[in-house]
């Protein structure tokens, strides 16, 4: 195994013992069974052309000197494909995602591996021993390492496990969306926080609707206000339709007032109808952060036409784990677990084993208040109900401590000067 | 198309415009700091008008360098710290950085040296002010939210017109004056070369290259908005060579005839004298206070982010030293570094400031062939490559740099060599 650092420069000889040129870049294909890379041709610049020589006009790679199995004459220049990788020209010093520690990272050095007569790129050097040897001080480094333990990690991660930036480099080895789509929308939200604008854009563009809005659910509204920024109303609105009414309304009141009319004009009715009801409540109040996706039943209903209805309806609400007992009126009289139903006998009628000491917060409560409420009877989720003692929303637990939470832990936006 | 429809497509624009400015007229303000303050005052009192033909080719070199700047920020969306690592390797990049590290942290020195010397027109020693400016700054790095901080900066910027009234009211001899703009001069001895590589040095500081396009490329610029983003540049340089003309023009319309050497800051002062009266040095130190503690809370930060972009780590002012241990490390240290210097005992304020700038201009022909490597970058720029034109001039601009610098080592080394005195 060798560095690609160490082995570019190096002389690169033809069968008779010539020297021909020095080595300058790898190519890369995708096109392999495993997660890595292979090498299909080197780049060597020779004094009147670079010269793209396949592997197999290769007779050694990780020696002082390459040499090739034939003469310079005789080799057939490699044809680069579309998707082929220039490891120096576009992935060497370039950032990439880190899907391991979940974070952008530039790529100091990279590792060959030989396997079979064939060379596959398995690992990305990111760590500050990347750096020092490419200053051409890896011995000190080691002992350096050595002496300061473990605050210098090795910062080795295999190929598979990072991810190129989407957009940025013409030459693609895979597609993004399958691996970064798989990462935690939580997740994806961090990345997003260390990339430029334009980077977070292109991410953006790459996600499918669901993932999309899960991702944009995750950052902070003056985040998402800007990262919605360059996206179409059209999108901006299914997205908004996606996300839960809530956090729609949050990022709609980022946005400046004419676009955010506009994009309640796009959206459906029920959705708009949601996210203006809950527009409507002053920032700091419990209606503000409240969802309205809650499921409802009459107190008449047996456990047994709940569970059914449910199933039915469950997909869309924030959190089925507590159902809420209303007459016809939206007066809230109780409110039964889901641990409650499941035990209840089927026949039996909510109104037999609902709880009906009910604790609420009012429309206009401070947040502060809510969070207390939560937390005082572990509650994962708190009903929002009027004067009236009408039911018009629920602020789940996630939610109420969100606002209290310092806001030194949460995610900041690193931005520099705005 | 009624009146409002036909506004309306200007207003459109004005906007968008206003949207859009900000990095250029910022860098252009900072641009008169601490150091610039005092190299122009300095020029002007000591060199009169002698001086003055630079300012129109040094603005003309501005607003050339910034434009490549801004278009290298605008078209690829990276720093120029990230620019240079991905397409010069770790090995220039650590070279480059290392000499801007360097030249920054003696611009921070400067910029303390300002804090002292400005505050020292009150009476207050610098003992108390520098510590007191450097934890104030420290916490503005940390906690502010850096908007208001630079809008508060930019409204006290408005106290270098200042300079603007005081050198109209000081009745130059405008024939005089307006001569000295075209008509160059050379002197070969050191105190002017060395004055000269200053003002370059102090107008188009390597640091503003690396800010403004870090600065773009945080608002997001795309190449749509390349046109406002060329209007904000070139305004933002003008105004600020405009400035820096008339703090020239001021202190030889008051100092220089007056034979009046800049040894502190009070001298400086005295050439707001026309305008302000007794008032002159309270004016003075409130703009060089306001400029030097922006331009100290500005450089250590800009410096930190640059660094950790080029090598990767981690970067961010919400993270504390253990997440981010480089970023944090760094702009702490220049901060303590840069007021602990000034702590020391320095026989001269003002010459600490004018040493810092020259090492600026020294450093500035290094900047300008990166950047003209990286502008002229098919890969990177598109269609948006340097034309011959431009690639011209900023090569002549770059070898008059150079010989700039090889007269001042030569005329510092061996003096009257060059037939100076």
């Amino acid at each position: 195994m060798a560095y690609v650092s160490e082995l570019l420069g190096r002389p690169v000889v033809e069968v008779n013992g010539q020297r021909i040129g020095r080595l300058v870049d790898f190519v890369a294909s995708g096109h392999t069974i495993i997660p890595h890379p292979k090498i299909v041709a080197i780049v060597v610049k020779c004094p009147r052309a670079n010269l793209i020589v396949p592997t197999t006009d290769l007779a050694v790679l990780f020696a002082p000197a390459i040499a090739l199995t034939r003469a310079a004459g005789g080799i057939v220049p490699f044809q680069p494909e579309e998707h082929d990788l220039y490891l120096a020209r576009d992935v060497l010093d370039k950032q990439i995602i880190d899907m391991n520690g979940v974070r952008v990272v530039r790529v100091n050095d990279l590792e060959l591996t030989r396997v079979n007569d064939h060379y596959y790129v398995s690992n990305v050097d990111i760590g500050s021993l990347g750096l020092l040897r490419r200053l051409g001080v890896p011995k000190a480094a080691q002992r350096l390492a050595g002496r300061l333990g473990r605050g210098w990690l090795p910062g080795i991660v295999p190929w598979s496990d990072v991810e190129l930036l989407p957009g940025g480099q013409p030459m693609r080895l895979k597609v993004p969306s399958d691996k970064i789509a798989e990462l935690h929308p939580a997740d994806l939200a961090e990345i997003l926080s260390d990339l430029s604008r334009a980077e977070s854009n292109q991410l953006l563009e790459s996600l499918d609707m669901e993932t999309l809005a899960d991702t944009l659910e995750e950052v902070e509204p003056d985040f998402q206000a800007s990262l919605v920024e360059t996206m179409t109303d059209e999108k901006v609105a299914d997205v908004l339709e996606e996300m839960e009414p809530d956090e729609a309304a949050d990022l709609l009141a980022e946005l400046p007032q004419d676009r955010s009319r506009e994009l309640l004009k796009l959206m459906e009715r029920e959705g708009a109808d949601d996210v203006r009801r809950l527009l409507a409540y002053p920032d700091d109040t419990a209606g503000s952060i409240m969802t309205t996706a809650y499921v409802a039943v009459r107190p008449e209903q047996t456990a047994d036409q709940i569970i059914a209805t449910l199933r039915k309806t469950a997909d869309k609400a924030e959190t089925i784990y507590y159902v809420y007992v209303t007459e016809p009126d939206e007066r809230l009289v109780g409110v039964f677990s889901l641990r409650e139903l499941i035990l209840a006998q089927p026949e039996t009628q909510v109104s037999e084993f609902m709880e009906r000491r009910l604790v609420t917060v009012d429309l206009l409560d401070r947040q502060d208040d809510v969070a207390q409420s939560v937390a005082k009877y572990d509650l994962l989720a708190v009903p929002v109900v009027d004067e009236e003692g009408r039911l018009h929303g629920i602020v789940t637990a996630d939610d109420a401590l969100d606002k209290i939470i310092p806001t030194a832990w949460k995610k900041r936006i690193p931005r520099l000067y705005h | 198309m009624t009146f409002w429809q036909r506004v309306k497509p200007l207003r459109v624009r004005v906007l968008a415009l206003l949207a859009v400015v900000g990095p250029g007229i910022i860098t252009a303000n900072v641009d008169n700091d601490a150091g610039g303050i005092t190299t122009y005052s300095v020029s002007g009192a000591h060199y009169g008008y002698s001086l003055l033909w630079m300012m129109p080719l040094i603005a003309v070199a501005l607003i050339i360098v910034q434009e490549m700047s801004a278009r290298l920020g605008v078209v690829t969306g990276k720093g120029l710290a990230d620019l240079i690592r991905e397409s010069m390797g770790v090995r220039m990049t650590a070279i480059i950085i290392g000499l801007v590290l360097v030249a920054n942290l003696t611009n921070t020195i400067s910029e303390f040296a300002g804090v002292a010397a400005s505050m020292e027109i009150f009476g207050v020693s610098k003992f108390i002010s520098v510590p007191l400016a450097a934890v104030l700054v420290w916490v503005l790095i940390v906690k502010a939210s850096y908007k208001w901080v630079e809008r508060i900066f930019l409204v006290a910027s408005a106290l270098y017109l200042a300079y603007v009234a005081s050198g109209i009211l000081a009745r130059p001899p405008w024939p005089e004056v307006t001569r000295a703009f075209v008509t160059p001069e050379f002197h070969f001895d050191a105190g002017y070369v060395t004055l000269a590589v200053t003002i370059v040095g102090t107008t188009i500081a390597p640091w503003m290259q690396f800010y403004q396009q870090a600065s773009i490329v945080d608002k997001g610029l795309k190449v749509v908005d390349y046109g406002y983003e060329r209007i904000d540049v070139i305004v933002g340089s003008v105004f600020a060579v405009f400035v820096a003309a008339f703090i020239t023009i001021a202190c030889a319309a008051t100092l220089h005839t007056n034979g009046v050497q800049i040894e502190t800051a009070k001298d400086a002062a005295l050439a707001l004298g026309p305008l302000a009266g007794p008032y002159a040095s309270t004016l003075f130190a409130l703009g060089l206070l306001n400029a030097s503690v922006f331009s100290a809370a500005i450089l250590p930060l800009s410096t930190a982010y640059l660094v950790c972009e080029a090598f990767g780590w981690e970067a961010g002012v919400d993270r504390n030293l253990r997440e981010a241990p480089v970023f944090f490390g760094l702009y702490t240290a220049f901060i303590a570094v840069g007021a602990a210097i000034i702590l020391l005992p320095i026989k001269s304020l003002v010459q600490t400031m004018l040493v810092s700038q020259t090492l600026n201009g020294i450093l500035l022909p290094v900047i300008l062939l990166v950047m003209l490597r990286l502008v002229n970058d098919h890969r990177l720029m598109g269609r948006f490559v340097n034309g011959r034109v431009l690639n011209s001039v900023t090569a002549v601009i770059v070898a008059a740099l150079i010989a700039l610098t090889a007269i001042l080592v030569v005329t510092t080394v061996f003096p009257g060599a060059l037939g100076g005195g």
